[in-house]
């Protein structure tokens, strides 16, 4: 896979950009730094140039021109910080200790402004350096005129060496947010094209790809992996749908050629029948329409498992398990009773849960009306619904039928299962598995269980509980 | 009874009015939303059956504008969208019942009666009578001539929609739906067996046998 350019990445861009804002504000400082240090110094040798020039215009009032002189030859002599220049009236230099006079002889003095001029000295090594000095020129009481300066060279100096330290500390820094961003851009890189591999892949139709992650759920690893697990849920969702998908797409197909084969034969025998005069047209016709009755109640329930599998319970209410459990007791007992089963009802009061009830009744309906189917007559039939002491609602239905062997009991509420023996029975196998996606859409589940036992002919029995949570 | 039905489908409307008239009804057709609006505006509807997905104007839109304008015939939604949240924004729309496609003939001839009998029969009764068959809805009891019947309360509930809809087919699901007031699949006829009980009760010793069995449909209550 090509690497996009460099700086078309998120995290060098980022980098890059904070790097920049960086050096943005460290130049700011570094400005501040210097001009606060710079006018600080240069005050400070200006109120020195000063003080200086305020005690030698003291020694020239009081004693005279020769004095000054005396003082400054002293002053020269002795070493000191200052430079000076002495002008008499005539414009000559009386005495000075600079090779290069700052002051024009010829031009009036400028009294009170500071005068910034070059000073070239020679060092140890005989190099001719220049530095900077500064200085002020006051026009004495006899037209004299006397220079006071200083070398700030020094100041100069430090502060150019501060500036330099400053510049190459942010040069670094520099290079290492650019070599830093460089590394986390290529580390959030590779992490992205191993996701960016899967999803590819994915596109190009291997639902089985998945991503390579660091930790576990919900500890371990960085956003990444973080995103990565998540993709990877979501890619076991798709695929189990896919899956699902599939498996009802060839269960319909298979499921609805029963029903028609069965047709298509009936019809054909009535067609026969009815050209030998033995039935009429109108048997054969109604053969047909049960069976194509047969076929849009398979295909319903096959739309309303998938609906409940790809978007939950919908409209849900809060409503009382008890009166839903009640009204089917009512419902279906006499049909029981009619068909020579003992038929009773266990029901608590006051269970409040939340859910679609037309399907929640659905559900409880499949479930009474196999019991009901199953169970040979004598047998008997209990509904009952309950608080378990998990706090959990449930409703089971007990009977005495044949059961279901443990083995199987996983299967049959998988879609169109029908056990071999119960293949004669008219159904479509969808029942438990209409009733299995309601109760998944309501993070419920269906629980089968052993029955009463095997007693005189009957059992061992089968006992259905739908376990759904209590509303909140 | 005069019925309009609003539906896209030409062969699905032909058939409809179709068994409508053999039904013995007269019946109009729309092929859309907007025609319907127009058609049923000129009045003279005992029942409006509305397809729920058309061109140009959808079922819900047609009715929610009859109900704006005042129009309150009433209405019995067609789909083939069987899902409970359908249902139910067909009836918040002013639909009056719903039935999903595809449907039993005798299923939409029962149900479209028991829309235009209800809407016939106004104003609160307490006294309902079916040939020698009379039920008192106040002291809640019934009588056949001068014999009084006992009833469980789901048999009188059962037995008081069937006198509301006398001499009218009723179906199964009818039945559940507006007894029982629910809407599923019960898988076997659960609902036979509450009728056969009834039955025994309101006809057994009687010459006449008033709770007929309709083939293909469902139930007639005879006076």
């Amino acid at each position: 896979m090509k690497l996009p350019s460099l700086f078309r990445r998120t995290p060098f861009r980022l980098t890059l950009l904070f790097l920049a804002l960086f050096a943005a504000a460290a130049s700011a400082i570094l400005a501040y730094v210097y001009f606060a240090s710079a006018s600080e110094a240069r005050a400070r040798s200006q109120k020195d140039v000063l003080v200086e020039l305020t005690a030698l215009q003291a020694i020239y009032r009081t004693r005279g021109v020769d004095a000054l002189n005396q003082a400054l030859v002293e002053r020269i002599v002795r070493g000191g910080p200052y430079l000076y220049v002495l002008i008499d009236a005539r414009g000559e230099q009386i005495s000075s200790n600079l090779s290069k006079s700052p002051v024009d002889p010829k031009q009036p003095a400028a009294a009170g402004e500071w005068e910034p001029f070059p000073l070239t000295s020679t060092d140890a090594e005989g190099r001719v350096q220049t530095r900077q000095g500064i200085g002020q020129e006051v026009l004495l009481s006899g037209k004299e005129r006397l220079f006071v300066g200083e070398d700030i060279g020094d100041i100069e100096e430090s502060l150019s060496r501060l500036t330099q330290a400053l510049w190459m500390a942010m040069g670094g820094v520099l290079l290492l947010g650019a070599t830093g961003g460089l590394i986390i851009s290529r580390n959030v890189e590779r992490s992205m094209g191993r996701l960016n591999t899967v999803v590819a892949a994915v596109r190009d139709g291997d639902l089985k790809a998945r991503a390579q992650v660091r930790g576990r759920e919900g500890s371990g690893g960085d956003e990444l992996d973080e995103l990565g697990r998540g993709l990877n849920g979501m890619l076991d969702r798709l695929e189990a749908s896919m899956a699902s998908i599939r498996h009802a797409g060839d269960a319909i197909a298979h499921d609805l050629r029963s029903p028609l084969t069965r047709m298509r034969a009936k019809l054909e025998v009535a067609l026969i029948d009815a050209e030998a005069g033995k039935v009429s047209g109108v048997d054969a016709l109604e053969i047909a329409l049960s069976e194509a009755d047969h076929l849009l109640k398979t295909f319903n329930t096959v739309l309303a498992i998938a609906r409940l599998q790809a978007g939950g319970a919908p409209d849900p209410q809060v409503f009382d398990a008890a009166d839903l459990a009640a009204d089917m007791a009512e419902l279906y007992e006499p049909a029981a009773e009619d068909k020579g089963l003992e038929f009773s009802a266990e029901i608590e009061r006051g269970l409040m849960i939340e859910g679609n009830q037309p399907f929640l009744a659905q559900a409880l309906a499949n479930v009474i009306d196999n019991a009901i189917k199953y169970t040979p007559t004598g047998g008997a039939v209990m509904l009952r619904a309950r608080r378990r002491s998990s706090g959990e609602i449930e409703y089971s239905v007990t009977d005495t039928g044949p059961g279901v062997p443990a083995e199987d009991r996983e299967r049959v509420v998988q879609r169109f299962v029908r056990l071999d023996n119960s293949r004669s029975e008219a159904g479509s196998g969808l029942g438990l598995s209409l009733v299995s996606a309601v109760l998944e859409a309501h993070a419920g589940r269906v629980q089968l269980d052993e029955g009463p036992g095997a007693y005189g002919g009957f059992g061992p029995g089968l006992r259905v509980a739908l376990v759904l949570q209590p509303a909140p | 009874m005069r019925v309009l039905v609003v539906e896209d489908d030409a062969e699905a409307a032909t058939a409809m009015l179709r068994g409508l008239t053999e039904a013995g009804h007269e019946a109009a057709h729309a092929i859309d939303g907007a025609y319907g609006l127009l058609e049923a505006q000129r009045g003279g509807y005992d029942v409006y059956v509305v397809d729920r997905m058309m061109p140009r104007l959808d079922g819900i839109g047609m009715v929610e504008t009859l109900r704006k304008d005042g129009d309150q015939t009433p209405v019995l939604f067609l789909s083939a969208l069987g899902e409970v949240e359908d249902r139910i924004k067909g009836l918040k729309a002013g639909g009056d019942d719903y039935l999903v496609k595809p449907y039993a003939f005798g299923e939409l001839i029962a149900r479209v009666e028991a829309l235009a009998r209800r809407r016939e029969t106004g104003g609160v009764q307490t006294v309902l009578k079916v040939g020698d068959l009379e039920m008192n809805l106040i002291a809640r009891t019934v009588h056949r001539g001068a014999t009084e019947i006992d009833l469980q309360p789901r048999e009188f509930q059962l037995l008081e929609f069937l006198m509301r809809h006398a001499n009218q087919s009723v179906t199964r699901t009818m039945l559940l739906e507006k007894v029982w007031e629910y809407h599923f699949d019960p898988q076997t006829n659960v609902i036979d067996v509450h009728i056969s009980r009834l039955r025994s009760k309101i006809d057994k010793g009687f010459d006449k046998a008033m709770l007929q069995t309709v083939r293909g449909a469902g139930y007639r209550l005879e006076a």
